[in-house]
């Protein structure tokens, strides 16, 4: 379960989250929508803490991480996350770039982790690009490992930042099946997305952020049906 | 005769050390070392005694390159003479003459004989047994062009051995203007091209020389009294110089300094063949080759030694840089503009003679110079190993550190590797400069490449043919590093 409550995140002069507070079930999946500068990655990126709140705390299964004291790294393993721009690491193969972090962090053994990357690579339908280097896929492949990468670590939670936003349109699809196919795992996800009807068809909940502040919460079907405040009706309005 | 090692150079040398590293905020360490160095004792006693030499000065001292490298000549002989009367055994030290009175003050050798003359300017920095041999100027010139008094050289170009004696006499010669070299066959080369009229040297250097250069001829000057006696120098204070006197008044009396002297000086042979141009021979270096290949080893030990050290030390380096910790950042930035703002030799210079003082640790020079290049290519690479790794894409580390890597691992493992890619070709640069650069190391005499052509050039009196060679050596080394380094981009580029 992750609490979020009351944080605020300025940089320089700017207050980009002006105070949000929620809380997010354990297999709960949530997509976060909105006009751009909103806010919603920097939120995103706040349940990680690659960015630091600059107030209010954030608990996630009772540790307080947003606690100075608190193991961040430990924390990390925990949550996956993946990135509009994929950020594979470009000089590692594949399989490399999903047993590293096994094998550095929880000292996995090589064949251990390398049957699990495999196993994740069919999942995504890439089991034939494992010794592949990165620069060799497309947008929508690098993605797919991206995700396979995450789900090494066997981690509880997922965030994704807008994982489609770079990617040609035809690639979308791809991706989009594979993070809907975690859905139904029961994994907690938090997903940062454009995709309205990927958002309406996946998530449990729908956050819609306008403006630093945490605007309307709701299931999808009421929320794009009948959305109740006046800047989710225009958003919507604009993007359906 | 002969250079002048003065105290006051050493005195800055030393004083500019200190100013580096208290800047570095090591001083407190380093002082406690020198107030305990003080206390100790000079180890001369216990069976060998060690003998400074610059072994570039037939027939007094040079190295027998023609046969394994031995060092030979009369200071050798006298020298091995007098320590088996002592009941010493005698271990011989070569290095550059400019840096014997220092290798005594800081006692690296028990004693120095180099065909160095007791000045009055260095008796302030060292004790000097008698004088063993006396020496006569000599004027040497062209015979085309013949000079064979003093009152001739009056308002003409003359060439003299930077700090020699010969060079305190040529002053006082009225007019002249003076042309001061590091070494004779330089000075020769000179006189060959006519960019000087005249060289005032010692008369056996001027035998060889004339000698080895049959369109020059000679001339000797009168000895004047003991003005240019030589003489063994010692730490000041040594208990050695009163038994060091006693065998040499022994000698003298015997006639065993004579026999041993004229061992050593060939009689001026008389030939009448000439030449011009640039006159090159390389069948002379013959039987040097093995001698000079064998520096190879020596340049390629040292550069591969100070490149690894200072790739380590100026990641490190580059690490502070990036960090966020205040005095890291300040030491780093601090240690890179120390040593990018002052020359390497004098960090050479410093290290290698003022580390025993400091640090009461005798630093070889192999050691002592890794050290200094290593640290002064931490300073350059560290500036572009932190270039290399800003140039790599935020997103890698945000990657990194959402899959909870720590740091450490992070920046080994994923940043570095991408930085190297980037930062590859100035890397070989840098190596291509410490393998040329490697060459100044001959200074503190270390046997590489460079100072085997030296000693090469010293002993057959020609200027250009050893250069030549070792130059092409270089090149070579050089080649052969920058396509390894093509293959290891090509190897890189892989994952593109």
């Amino acid at each position: 379960m992750i609490n979020v409550d009351h944080i605020t995140k300025t940089f320089g002069k700017t207050e980009v989250l002006k105070g949000i507070s929620t809380t997010i079930e354990r297999g709960e999946v949530v997509a976060i929508i909105g006009p751009s500068g909103s806010g919603k990655s920097t939120f995103l990126r706040c349940l990680n803490l690659l960015e630091t709140p600059t107030s209010g705390t954030i608990t996630i299964d009772n540790i307080a991480i947003t606690n100075p004291k608190t193991d961040i790294q430990r924390v990390r393993q925990r949550i996956g996350m993946v990135f509009q721009h994929f950020h594979l690491f470009p000089h590692m193969t594949v399989i490399d770039n999903i047993t590293f972090a096994p094998r550095k962090v929880k000292g996995m053994q090589e064949a251990k982790a390398r049957a699990n990357a495999l196993s994740l690579l069919d999942r995504v339908g890439l089991a034939d690009k494992a010794d592949s280097y990165p620069s060799r896929l497309s947008g929508g492949q690098k993605q797919r490992v991206a995700i396979a990468r995450s789900l090494a670590m066997e981690p509880d939670i997922m965030l994704f930042d807008e994982p489609t936003s770079a990617l040609d349109p035809e690639m979308v699809k791809e991706v989009l099946s594979v993070i809907q196919s975690l859905a139904h795992t029961g994994m907690t996800m938090v997903i940062v997305t454009h995709e309205m009807k990927f958002a309406r068809e996946a998530a449990d909940t729908i956050y819609f952020m306008d403006d630093g502040r945490l605007v309307e919460k709701a299931a999808p079907e009421p929320f794009f049906n009948s959305p109740q405040s006046e800047r989710a009706i225009r958003f919507l309005n604009q993007v359906l | 005769m002969r250079k002048l090692a003065t105290r006051t150079v050493l005195a800055a040398v030393i004083s500019a050390f200190v100013i580096i590293f208290a800047a570095s905020g090591l001083l407190p360490s380093l002082a406690y070392a020198s107030a305990q160095q003080e206390n100790a004792k000079p180890s001369a006693a216990g069976g060998t005694l060690v003998m400074g030499t610059s072994a570039d000065f037939p027939p007094f001292e040079s190295v027998d390159a023609k046969n394994g490298g031995q060092y030979i000549g009369m200071d050798i002989d006298i020298a091995k003479y007098i320590t088996e009367q002592l009941g010493y055994k005698l271990e011989i030290v070569n290095m550059d003459f400019n840096g014997l009175i220092a290798a005594l003050q800081t006692e690296r050798v028990d004693f120095v004989m180099s065909g160095m003359s007791a000045t009055d300017e260095r008796r302030e920095s060292v004790d000097f047994s008698d004088i063993y041999y006396s020496a006569r100027n000599s004027i040497i010139s062209a015979k085309k062009n013949p000079y064979t008094s003093i009152e001739q050289l009056k308002g003409k170009r003359v060439g003299v051995q930077l700090g020699s004696t010969q060079d305190y006499f040529a002053e006082t010669i009225e007019g002249a203007v003076l042309k001061k070299l590091n070494k004779i066959p330089d000075l020769v080369q000179e006189l060959n091209t006519g960019r000087v009229d005249a060289l005032i040297v010692e008369d056996a250097v001027a035998i060889e020389n004339v000698n080895a250069n049959p369109e020059l001829t000679l001339e000797f000057l009168e000895a004047e009294k003991d003005e240019n006696g030589y003489a063994i120098a010692f730490p000041k204070g040594s208990t050695l110089v009163s038994d060091f006197n006693s065998v040499i008044a022994q000698m003298i009396e015997s006639g065993q300094m004579d026999t041993l002297i004229e061992q050593w000086f060939p009689v001026q042979k008389e030939t009448d063949e000439t030449s011009s141009g640039l006159n090159l021979d390389f069948s002379i270096l013959k039987e040097y080759i093995p001698y000079i290949l064998s520096g190879i080893y020596v340049t390629l030990l040292f550069t591969v030694v100070s490149a690894l050290f200072g790739f380590i030390w100026g990641t490190v380096l580059s690490f502070f840089k990036l960090s966020r910790i205040k005095p890291l950042q300040w030491f780093a930035t601090v240690y890179t503009s120390v040593f990018r703002g002052t020359p390497l030799l004098l960090q050479l210079l410093l290290i290698y003679y003022a580390a025993p003082q400091l640090l009461n640790y005798d630093i070889s020079p192999l050691m002592a110079a890794g050290l200094a290049f290593g640290l002064n290519s931490a300073a350059y690479l560290s500036e572009t190993i932190r270039g290399g790794i800003m140039a790599v894409d935020k997103g890698q580390m945000e990657a990194a550190k959402a899959l909870g890597i720590p740091y450490q691992t992070m920046m080994i493992k994923i940043i570095l590797p991408q930085a190297m890619r980037s930062i590859l070709p100035a890397l070989v640069n840098e190596c291509v400069a410490l393998l040329k650069e490697s060459s100044l190391v001959s200074v503190i005499g270390v046997q590489d490449l460079m100072r085997r052509a030296t000693v090469v050039q010293s002993i057959e009196f020609r200027a250009f043919e050893a250069l030549i060679f070792a130059g092409a050596i270089y090149y070579v080394l050089v080649l052969i590093l920058t396509s390894l380094a093509r293959l290891l981009e090509r190897r890189m580029r892989r994952s593109d």
